[in-house]
């Protein structure tokens, strides 16, 4: 059993933003165990401020690029209820299914690119090139069917031109619709085969429980994305719904020492969102095909395992490519239908909840008479796990050490368990840096 | 089909150049007879629109060449070796380089892609542009929307 350790990982790769993973253990004794984030805060409530309405989604769209849908969702959805617009079912359904292509998207390359290295004992995802090429093939062909399921709804993927509040700018076409479904169907296959590789290295997940709050929207009928209420579930299945209007009590801000970012608790010192928290609130309303591979891939409510979050999300794949198209059917039986935008019945303040790939999204506005913007609040998901995550290390690291777990194993077991919350911190830079050679 | 794609973050001043030129381009409505995407975030999202029968694809980014910040230049990726050391790829990891070496090394056929370089004076996460690359924008953008009259489009 190790008594010295100094594990000082800045900034983890693979994942989205930047995090440190600190611990010093000193003669036996826990000194320091940390999930810090150093990152800055960003400001985009005061940016909108002022702003009209129909401006302020495409602002807080640009908080991230991953889950630029989810923001425009979720602006959207708090400044219909603030202006008092109830948007048409075709509206609802359209939006649900970029929804889908968004989670499906973003959990696609969370899965292959930055998870599966570590299943496959691999630094990055260019070692699996050579050894497991159909896999990485197979990653960027339901990537990029995912960008185009998002694109034909949203206008592109990225920031969504189409979504605004009341409706749709422009809508797809029937026959647009009808090859989208049939390219979803294609997928199945590619879908049964992500299956098949992420059970071939099941065992490579790493065997750790610990309880907590799992935390998504609910609604009666469907699998929860924007719209009902929220519910938690604890490990031994006692659930609590709130009120959406209530999302200060449920998420209870609060600034810790080691991080730029605000955790959050409910009923425990933390609680977990996203695809695990989904699955385990969610799970009666999950299509059954979805249900059959969670059971394929040892998945089943409530999983308290937080390295299966990332297996959660090849079971959200399935169940968004299934309602998908079961969603494509319906509004093809009835016929796509030019409505124009629903106006404003009220100026007053409106909130929403958006479950985005990593968890629940918030947003709330207020608006004066003249609809321009006077407040604004969002809380995103990865904040909300940062809590959750600490209380993992606080765990986990006692458990690897008496397990007799080598530096280099402890520093993996702890990349890994970060990396299983697909953080989406915020973003960092992208600029190319090179000399010219001709 | 032919694209101009503006890469980079509004969170990093310079570095996100590449972006506000697409975002002009497109909100002026000056992308005729090609497309001009905004494209933050997920780089992956670049080999969406490299299908071999694109016809051309332009890429804008800040990037550090040893020129004087705001001056900028058409390049390809075998007319540069990069600086950057990264292991991985993923959202947050990695750049256009990273991003096209690893289609070469799957074996993807690329149509011609062309990077707009404009050297930074400083990519500091704040918002905004750094005044040497404001003073010229609209001339990134007219050069921008040239490069898809000339030869090399």
């Amino acid at each position: 059993m190790l008594q010295n350790v100094d594990i000082d990982i800045h900034h983890l790769t693979r994942v989205e933003g930047h995090g440190n993973i600190v611990v010093n253990v000193s003669n036996g004794t826990i000194e320091t165990c940390e999930w810090q984030v150093p990152e800055n805060p960003r400001f985009f409530e005061a940016m909108v401020r002022g702003r009209h309405y129909s401006e302020v989604a495409r602002i807080t769209s640009r908080i991230c690029g991953i889950c630029a849908v989810g923001h425009t969702l979720a602006s959207v959805t708090a400044t219909e209820a603030a202006l008092g617009i109830e948007v048409t079912p075709q509206t609802r359904a359209l939006r649900t299914i970029l929804k889908h292509a968004e989670n499906f998207d973003s959990h696609t390359v969370h899965v292959h690119v930055l998870v599966a290295p570590d299943l496959f004992g691999a630094p990055s995802i260019f070692p699996l090139i050579p050894t497991h090429g159909e896999v990485v093939v197979r990653a960027l062909r339901l990537k990029r069917m995912s960008h185009e399921w998002g694109s034909l709804i949203g206008g592109r993927t990225t920031h969504p031109v189409t979504v605004v509040p009341g409706g749709f700018t422009s809508l797809p076409s029937a026959r647009d619709l009808k090859a989208m479904r049939d390219r979803l169907i294609e997928a199945v296959p590619d879908l049964e085969g992500t299956a098949e590789t992420i059970l071939s290295v099941a065992d490579k997940l790493p065997a750790f429980d610990r309880p907590t709050e799992y935390m998504a929207v609910h609604e009666d009928g469907q699998y929860g994305l924007f719209a009902g209420s929220v519910e938690t579930i604890l490990a031994d299945g006692d659930r609590a719904r709130y009120d959406i209007k209530d999302y200060l009590d449920i998420t209870n801000e609060f600034m810790v020492p080691q991080s730029t970012a605000k955790h959050t608790k409910n009923r425990l010192g933390s609680y977990a969102a996203g695809a695990l928290a989904r699955f385990n609130v969610n799970y009666d309303q999950l299509h059954p095909e979805a249900k059959r591979i969670a059971e394929k891939l040892g998945l089943a409510p409530i999983c308290t395992n937080p390295y299966m979050n990332s297996v959660a999300q090849v079971v959200e794949c399935v169940h968004a490519v299934y309602e998908s198209v079961r969603l494509i059917d319906e509004l093809l039986e009835v016929g796509i239908v030019e409505e124009g935008l629903v106006q404003p019945t009220r100026f007053a303040s409106g909130i929403s909840a958006v479950e985005v790939p990593r968890g629940i999204l918030y947003h709330e506005y207020s608006y004066d008479d003249d609809g321009l913007c006077t407040e604004a609040n969002c809380i995103i998901p990865t904040n909300q796990n940062h809590g959750n995550i600490q209380a993992d290390f606080d765990e986990l690291l006692p458990q690897l050490i008496a397990a007799g777990a080598s530096e280099d194993e402890m520093a993996l077991k702890l990349s890994m368990l970060v990396r299983a919350y697909d953080p989406c911190i915020s973003c960092s830079t992208h600029y190319l840096d090179v000399s010219f050679v001709r | 089909m032919r694209y101009l794609i503006g890469i980079g973050t509004y969170m990093g001043l310079d570095d996100s150049i590449g972006l506000r030129i697409a975002e002009a381009i497109a909100e002026r409505g000056l992308d005729r007879g090609f497309r001009a995407i905004e494209l933050p975030g997920n780089l992956l999202d670049v080999l969406h629109y490299c299908d071999p029968d694109t016809e051309a694809v332009l890429v804008a980014d800040s990037a550090c060449m040893g020129l004087e910040p705001g001056e900028q230049r058409f390049f390809s990726a075998e007319d540069v070796v990069t600086h950057k050391t990264l292991e991985g790829i993923s959202t947050h990891e990695g750049d256009l380089m990273k991003v096209l070496e690893f289609a070469r090394e799957l074996g993807l056929e690329l149509p011609p892609i062309t990077l707009m370089g404009i050297e930074p004076a400083s990519i500091e996460p704040e918002f905004g542009l750094s005044p040497a690359l404001e003073r010229r924008f609209e001339e990134y953008v007219a050069t921008a929307v040239g490069f898809f009259d000339g030869p090399g489009a």
